[in-house]
C-alpha cells in the first residue's frame, strides 16, 4: 500500500449505531470502493458478566450466560452448568442427559434458521429472511411449551433439567422439526440455485485452514473448510447423550477450492449442520429413558461448592464455547469466571480478512462468520 | 414679469378639479378593467367547457390528483404484496385491508420534528426531496391514458422528454446525498449516480424499438401505432431489457445498492426525516408507477387493450398499469441485492446487447418476413 494511495483513503465507522452494527462498531478505511484497512473494536456490548458472575449463586448463574446470546440460549448457559456439576460433583439422571442434548440441538436449530434470515436480510433479500424466521417461530413456540420462555430458556441447572417433556410440549416440537425438515430441502434449492445469491457470495471471504487456525476459529466456519473438527465426537460430555446417537460431523468440501471456504461455503454448512441437528433429535426422542429429570441432592450440592475450579466447553453453533469457573471453599458464588466466547475470534479475523474486498462484501463476510457481540464483549 | 393674477387662478380651479376628476377616473377605470379583464381570463381559462375539461384533465382524472390517488394505491398494494410474498399480513389495522394505513403514516411522518444535520447545506436540504417529487411527477403529463379525449398533453417529442425529466432524479439523488454533510449520504448518492449510469442506456435503447415501428417520438403516436399488434409481441426481449434497467433505473431490489440498509444504512436518504423523507419515499413509488406506466404504452398497446366501449381506453390502461406494477413489485421481492460493481455489468454486458438485438432481428423480419410490415405504420407489405 503506497502512501499516495492513502491520500484519498475515507475513514468510515461501521457502526456502532449502524443499522446492521448491532452492538459492534468497525472502523474501514475505504480507497474507492475497496476497503483498505478493517480495525475491528470490541467494547460496544460490554455487560460486565464475569462480574457479575461472582455475585450470583450457582444456580443463579446460568441466567447470565444465557444472555451472553439469546439467540443460542441453552447452548450458551451449558458450560456454566456443566462446570459447576465438575466441582460439585454431581450425578445427572439419564433422561436429563437425552433431554439436555435434544434442547441443545434445538437451540442450535433456532440458531440457524435466526442466522439464515439474518444473513439474508444483510444480502438484502427480505423475502428469504422472512421464510425461515416462520420456521423460527414454531421452534420458539416449543420452547415457549416446554419451558414458559420463547428465547432465554434457563433451561438447565446444575444436576439436570427444570422442566420434564409433557405430551403438548413433544407435540409442539415434532410440530416444528416437521415443518423445518419439510421446508429445508425447498429453501436450500431456491437459496442455492438462485445466481444472484450466488454472486454475492461465491469467493467472498475465501481463507483456508491455516488462517483458521491461526484466527482461533472453530466449529462451522472451520468445519467448512473441510476440517470435522466437533466437540461433540471429539471430546464427548459424560452428561450428555451424542453417544447413544449415529451420525456423522457435517462438513463442507468445496472442489473449486479444497481447504478453503467461502461464503457460499459456509452457507451450505449451516444447513448441514441443521440437517445434522434435525437427526440427532429425531433419533434421541424415541431413546428418553424413564426417570427422574434432576438429581435430587443437586440443589443442595450447589449451594455451598467445595473448592475448586473446573473447565467446561461446548460445540455451540458459532464454535466452542468455553467457561472457566474457579470457587473457594464453602463459596456461595464464584471466586471467578472467565467466559471465552467463540466470536472473539471470528470478529477479530475481519482484521486480515476483510482488507482487499469490496466495501458492500464486508457486511456480507461478517454475516458468513456469524459473530454475536455478546461472545466478544461478554 | 411674474405676477400672481388672481382671477385667472380663479378661473383655472374648475379644470384643475377636473384634471383631478380624470385622474381619479383614470385610476378606477384602470383597476375597473384590470379586474374586468381577470374575471374574463378566469371565466375563459376555466369556466368556458372546453378549457374547463383540460384543466379538469390536468388536475383531476388523469392528471394530478389521480396519480397521487394511484401513487397512495401503490404503496398501499406494494406492502400488501411484500407481505403477502414473505408470509406475513401486510398492513391490516387502519381501514379494509389496511387501506388507511399509509394515511396514518404520512400524519406520522409529517407531524415529526425535521432534523437538519448541522453538516448539511440547509437550503438544498429542504428544497430537493420537494423537486425530486416534482420532476417525477411532470412526466404523467404526457402518459396516453387515452387517444382521444382522456390525456392531458400530447407532444411530437415526448418519450425524449421524458427521459430528459428522469435524467433530472439521480441528479437530485446524488445533490441530496452530498448536501447531507455524511458519509454514508455521500456513497449512497454516488451509487445512485452510478446506478442510472448503468441502466440509463439500456433503457433508453429500449425505447428504440417502438419508436422505430411507431415511427414516432410522441407517446401518444407510439401508442396509436399499436392498433393492429402490440410491440410486445414483436419486441419481447426489449420488453424484457426495459424492465429490468426500469428497476435498475429506480433502485429498488434487487438494483437497490444506492439505499442498501445493511451497508450504508439508506444510502443518500439517512439523514432525511419527517416530510423530507416522506417526498423522497413517494418519489420511489412515483418513478415505479411512471416506468409501468411507460412500459404499458410503449410495448402493451397503451389504452388500446381488450375491452371496447365508452372510457375503456383509461379502463384498458389502468388494466394494464395493474399488471405491470405487480410484476415491478414481484420482481423487486425474489432476488439478493446485487453488488454497485455487479449492477453495472449486468446492465451494460447482459442488457445493452439484448436491447440491440432485438432491434435488429425485427429490422431483419419486417424485410424477410411478409405481412409484419402490414401491421404497422410503416404500411406496405
Amino acid at each position: 500500500m503506497s502512501p499516495d494511495i492513502l491520500e484519498d483513503a475515507m475513514e468510515l465507522w461501521f457502526g456502532p449505531q449502524h443499522v446492521s452494527a448491532h452492538g459492534w462498531a468497525t472502523k474501514l478505511t475505504l480507497v474507492g470502493d475497496y476497503v483498505v484497512e478493517c480495525d475491528p473494536n470490541a467494547g460496544y456490548f460490554h455487560r460486565s458478566a464475569e462480574k457479575v458472575l461472582e455475585y450470583k449463586n450457582f444456580r443463579q448463574g446460568a441466567l447470565i450466560l444465557e444472555r451472553m446470546c439469546m439467540l443460542e440460549a441453552f447452548l450458551a448457559e451449558y458450560p456454566y452448568v456443566a462446570a459447576v456439576e465438575k466441582i460439585a460433583e454431581i450425578e445427572v439422571p439419564e433422561r436429563a442427559k437425552v433431554m439436555r442434548t435434544i434442547m441443545m440441538e434445538m437451540s442450535r436449530l433456532h440458531s440457524i434458521q435466526f442466522w439464515w434470515g439474518q444473513f439474508n436480510a444483510e444480502l438484502g433479500f427480505f423475502t428469504m429472511a422472512l421464510w425461515p424466521w416462520v420456521d423460527r417461530e414454531y421452534s420458539l413456540d416449543a420452547f415457549e411449551e416446554l419451558t414458559g420462555s420463547r428465547h432465554t430458556v434457563s433451561y438447565s441447572t446444575p444436576g439436570g433439567v427444570k422442566y420434564d417433556f409433557t405430551e403438548k410440549s413433544m407435540k409442539q416440537l415434532n410440530r416444528a422439526l416437521d415443518r423445518f425438515e419439510d421446508r429445508l430441502p425447498k429453501f436450500r434449492d431456491m437459496q442455492m440455485g438462485s445466481p444472484t445469491f450466488r454472486a454475492r457470495t461465491e469467493n467472498i471471504g475465501l481463507y483456508d485452514v491455516k488462517q483458521g487456525l491461526k484466527w482461533g476459529l472453530s466449529g462451522p466456519p472451520m468445519k467448512a473448510c473441510g476440517i470435522p473438527m466437533d466437540l461433540r465426537k471429539d471430546d464427548p460430555d459424560p452428561n450428555l447423550a451424542y453417544d447413544m446417537v449415529d451420525w456423522e460431523v457435517p462438513i463442507t468440501e468445496n472442489p473449486e477450492h479444497p481447504g478453503q471456504s467461502d461464503a457460499l461455503d459456509r452457507m451450505e454448512q449451516r444447513f448441514a449442520e441443521a440437517e445434522t441437528a434435525c437427526e440427532i433429535i429425531k433419533q434421541l426422542i424415541p431413546q428418553i429413558p424413564e426417570g427422574p429429570i434432576i438429581d435430587p441432592k443437586a440443589r443442595g450440592k450447589a449451594n455451598r461448592l467445595p473448592e475448586g475450579e473446573a473447565y467446561a466447553r461446548v460445540e455451540g453453533t458459532r464454535g466452542i464455547t468455553t467457561l472457566w469457573l474457579k470457587t473457594q471453599d464453602k463459596a456461595q458464588t464464584a471466586y471467578r469466571a472467565k467466559i471465552r466466547g467463540p466470536c472473539i475470534a471470528s470478529y477479530y479475523a475481519l482484521k486480515d480478512l476483510v482488507p482487499g474486498s469490496k466495501f458492500a462484501d464486508f457486511i456480507v463476510i461478517f454475516g458468513s462468520l456469524d459473530p454475536y457481540p455478546g461472545w466478544w464483549d461478554r | 414679469m411674474l405676477q400672481f393674477d388672481f382671477f385667472a387662478w380663479l378661473a383655472g380651479i374648475p379644470e384643475w378639479i377636473y384634471g383631478i376628476i380624470q385622474w381619479i377616473y383614470g385610476i378606477v377605470s384602470f383597476i375597473f378593467y384590470w379586474v374586468y379583464d381577470l374575471f374574463r381570463w378566469i371565466w375563459a381559462t376555466i369556466f368556458l367547457p372546453s378549457n374547463f375539461m383540460f384543466l379538469f384533465r390536468a388536475i383531476i382524472f388523469p392528471g394530478l390528483i389521480f396519480v397521487v390517488m394511484a401513487l397512495i394505491w401503490a404503496v398501499w398494494f406494494t406492502r400488501k404484496l411484500w407481505g403477502r410474498i414473505q408470509d406475513r399480513r401486510g398492513p391490516v389495522h387502519l381501514g379494509k385491508y389496511g387501506g388507511l394505513q399509509l394515511f396514518a403514516d404520512a400524519i406520522k411522518l409529517i407531524a415529526k420534528e425535521t432534523i437538519i444535520p448541522d453538516n448539511a447545506r440547509r437550503w438544498m436540504f429542504r428544497f430537493l426531496p420537494g423537486l425530486l417529487l416534482v420532476v417525477v411527477l411532470l412526466p404523467f403529463a404526457f402518459i396516453p391514458w387515452d387517444l382521444e379525449y382522456w390525456f392531458i398533453a400530447d407532444l411530437s417529442v415526448s418519450l425524449v422528454l421524458v427521459f430528459a425529466f428522469l435524467t433530472a432524479v439521480p441528479v437530485i439523488s446524488l445533490l441530496a446525498g452530498w448536501v447531507s454533510g455524511s458519509k454514508y449520504s455521500l456513497i449512497g448518492g454516488f451509487r445512485a449516480a452510478n446506478n442510472q449510469f448503468a441502466a440509463e442506456i439500456p433503457l433508453i435503447i429500449s425505447t428504440i424499438g417502438p419508436a422505430l415501428l411507431a415511427g414516432s417520438l410522441s407517446l401518444m403516436g407510439i401508442a396509436a401505432a399499436q392498433s393492429s399488434i402490440w410491440f410486445a409481441v414483436l419486441l419481447p426481449i426489449n420488453l424484457a431489457t426495459f424492465l429490468v434497467a426500469a428497476i435498475a433505473s429506480v433502485g429498488i431490489f434487487p438494483f437497490d445498492a444506492p439505499v442498501a440498509d445493511s451497508e450504508i444504512i439508506f444510502g443518500w436518504r439517512t439523514e432525511f426525516t419527517g416530510i423530507h423523507f416522506t417526498l423522497t419515499y413517494f418519489a420511489e413509488f412515483a418513478e415505479q408507477m411512471l416506468y409501468s406506466a411507460l412500459i404499458v404504452t410503449l410495448f402493451l398497446g397503451g389504452p388500446i387493450g381488450p375491452l371496447t366501449g365508452p372510457l375503456a381506453g383509461p379502463v384498458n390502461f389502468v388494466l394494464k398499469f395493474l399488471i405491470t406494477f405487480f410484476f415491478f413489485v414481484l420482481v423487486s421481492s425474489s432476488f439478493q441485492r446485487l453488488r454497485q460493481d455487479q449492477i453495472v455489468h449486468y446492465c451494460w454486458k447482459y442488457l445493452l446487447p439484448l436491447a440491440l438485438l432485438n432491434i435488429i432481428l425485427i429490422m431483419l423480419a419486417i424485410v424477410y418476413i411478409p405481412g409484419i410490415a402490414a401491421l404497422l405504420p410503416l404500411g406496405g407489405g
